[in-house]
């Protein structure tokens, strides 16, 4: 898969016209998406056209899913109402709100993992690259959405088998070692671990430190090269070395990859995200730049939620 | 109303470091198991002990074949009642044959069919079966031997004689052996439901118990859920299933009384070369074997030989009990608190 730039797309961003580029598959040109250039962590507003004079470092924004009015139920009880997001790659969603909001409903509706409860339903669309997800088979759908759970769940095999897991058992056929190997290598080097494990990789994995062993549960996601990474709370088992740690690698990781991250943590928030949805609820609350939800929130509840006056 | 103190409740406030009561429950929990320890060592040894005669007697051909096993016994129940000319000689191997294959297909059956019944009762079945099929399954470990001894006697046995053994099968063997339908067959199925519901209650349990976080860890990657089950549930419990098997074999070993009664009763040793035929071939395990020659025990060389049976069924299972931990102690080697 290569990625060319358009002819015209100097042109057409000096007119002041987001710029075009096509994504090559194997010699096949899918339809044209329309991408927004974004700064370095100021974000201007989606539509809003840059300059081309400011010494940016480019990130490619693109969407990648889209919520079409989620609603989520648990018998009687509405975990997600009526919610509409958009998921872009080059960026990193976070998705704050109190205890009991619906974050983590939310996040495992995108790779439906919320339908094996048997008790949940769900309306609304999610679309992934314009395709509607409820007619995609779901394994094809984790293949490209995946998910990273609160508490580290490295399976009992060793650091080797875990990153390999994915790979080996998604399709009929298991690749040998020797083909999985350069695979483990850049899933681990990606996902900040390799240094630390290049000598044990036939080590027990439940032997690692919590940190190690989420940033294992990393590596072995990006080991399936998925398109969206969930994430749900993915430090909150961690020191702050650890966190330092996975932050870092998730935003190495944002520009190939659309991320979406549930986090209590709004310092973590704001280090970390571009776009920022706070939940109250069920409800979508308040959707937007990062800088725009924490400095200048519209809604009077987001106020009370990031200055902390939170009852 | 005054505040309810701790010494009001007469709770002691902290529990000292080297609190005696510790010490005195650490004690007799130790006591305990030594004396449970030391109870298995005596009744080894005083089996072994008891069973001498026989083994010094045959010396390793105790073990092997040769003659007709059920004459030999025969011959050393009359022997006469002069101790110098008690008649010790037996060539076993016939009734160890058939415990080795009627346990190890049982166990071998067992294990796959209550591993692939596990996972469909938990993963797979909808809710009301599961809980229709998981209280019939434990109800059934609890069924008698006898009965289905019974069963297999009244029902299997016959259909197996009118159903699966031809006239030619008959004839092709008929200078050695006679086939009724009681055989190899019909202990191995009986043997096979009668362990079954032990294994199955073990690894559902175990099953329930693998974190459901590896479940959806491996389905969050887009594994289908045969796969993660397979590769990540049934893999975790690898150790439970060994411990089953185990268990599961110790009881086919031991089972009695439903094998003398289906399996043939005759010193017969089946021969694999008669291919499929083998199968309908009748034999006599160990256990059964003791059962049958409960009138006999009387006579003292034919005591000292079923005292050398049971020294060998107690042998194989404290064998299959070490070898099973040992196996566990493998398979768990990437499990919780690895190192
Ligand atoms: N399996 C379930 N069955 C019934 N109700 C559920 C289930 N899962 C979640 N809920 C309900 O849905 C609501 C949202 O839960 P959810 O786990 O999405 O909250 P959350 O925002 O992730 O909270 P937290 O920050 O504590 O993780 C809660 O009120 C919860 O009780
Ligand atoms: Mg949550």
């Amino acid at each position: 898969m290569g990625i060319e730039t358009t002819d015209d797309e100097r042109g057409l961003s000096e007119a002041g016209v987001p710029p075009v580029r096509r994504i090559v598959v194997d010699g096949e040109t899918p339809p044209v998406r329309v991408a927004h250039r974004i700064g370095n962590g100021a974000s201007p507003g989606l539509d809003e056209p840059f300059a081309v004079e400011q010494d940016f470092e480019a990130v490619w924004v693109e969407e990648r899913m889209r919520i079409e009015s989620l609603g989520v139920r648990f018998g009687q009880k509405e975990a997600v109402k009526d919610v509409s997001l958009q998921v872009n790659s080059g960026e990193v969603l976070a998705l704050i709100g109190p205890s009991g909001c619906g974050k983590t409903t939310l996040l495992r509706s995108l790779n439906k993992l919320v339908d094996l409860t048997p008790t949940a339903i769900r309306s609304g669309r999610i679309l992934l690259d314009d395709e509607d997800t409820a007619y995609m088979d779901d394994t094809l759908l984790r293949k490209k959405v995946g998910m990273l759970f609160q508490q580290p769940n490295p399976f009992p095999m060793t650091i080797f088998d875990n990153v390999a897991y994915g790979l080996r058992e998604r399709g009929s056929k298991r690749p040998g070692k020797k083909a999985l190997e350069p695979i483990v290598v850049d899933a681990l080097e990606r996902a900040g671990l390799w240094d630390e494990v290049s000598d044990n990789l036939n080590h027990p994995a439940l032997s690692l430190s919590g940190g190690q062993q989420q940033r294992l549960c990393i590596a072995r996601s990006l080991a399936v090269r998925p398109e969206v990474l969930l994430l749900d709370e993915p430090c909150s088992a961690l020191d702050p070395i650890s966190t330092a740690i996975i932050e870092d690698t998730i935003v190495n990781l944002k520009d190939e990859i659309a991320i979406v991250i549930v986090t209590h943590n709004l310092q973590q928030a704001e280090r970390i995200a571009d776009k920022v949805a706070f939940m109250y609820l069920g409800d979508l609350v308040e959707y937007g730049p990062a800088t725009q939800v924490f400095n200048a929130p519209m809604a009077e509840r987001t106020k009370d939620y990031v200055r902390g006056d939170f009852g | 109303m005054p505040s309810l103190t701790l010494e009001a409740t007469g709770i002691p406030e902290e529990v000292e470091a080297g609190d005696p009561t510790n010490r005195r429950v650490e004690l007799m929990l130790g006591a305990l198991a030594s004396a449970v320890l030391l109870f298995i060592a005596g009744m080894i040894i005083f089996t072994l002990i008891k069973a001498w005669p026989s083994f010094a007697n045959n010396g390793l051909a105790w073990f092997g074949a040769g003659g007709n096993v059920d004459q030999q016994l025969s011959d050393i129940f009359n022997s006469p009642a002069d101790p110098a000319d008690y008649v010790y000689e037996l060539r076993a191997w016939p009734l160890i044959w058939s415990t080795i294959l009627i346990s190890g297909l049982s166990v071998v059956f067992a294990t796959f069919i209550a591993v692939f019944s596990s996972i469909f009762i938990v993963h797979f079945a909808p809710t009301a079966l599961q809980k229709l099929i998981e209280p019939v399954v434990k109800y059934l470990a609890a069924v008698p031997s006898v009965v289905y001894g019974l069963i297999g006697i009244l029902v299997i046995v016959p259909w197996i004689n009118n159903n699966l053994i031809t006239e030619q099968m008959r004839a092709s063997v008929a200078y050695v052996i006679q086939l009724d339908g009681s055989s190899v067959m019909a202990a191995t199925m009986i043997l096979t439901v009668m362990i079954l519901p032990i294994m199955i209650a073990l690894i559902v349990d175990s099953l329930r118990a693998v974190p459901l976080n590896w479940r959806e860890g491996a389905l969050a990657l887009g594994v289908n859920k045969w796969r993660a089950v397979r590769t990540v549930s049934v893999r975790a419990i690898r150790p439970a299933i060994v411990a089953a098997a185990v268990l599961a074999t110790a009881r086919a070993l031991g089972e009695a009384i439903m094998l003398a009664m289906v399996a043939g009763s005759i010193g017969f040793a089946p021969n694999p070369f008669d291919g499929i035929l083998f199968l309908f071939e009748p034999s006599r395990p160990l256990a059964p074997s003791i059962l049958d020659g409960e009138e006999g025990l009387s006579v003292v060389p034919f005591g000292e030989t079923m005292y050398a049976f049971g020294f060998i069924l107690i042998v194989s299972c404290v064998f299959f009990s070490f070898s099973g931990w040992a196996i566990r102690q493998s398979l768990s080697r990437y499990g919780i608190g690895a190192r």
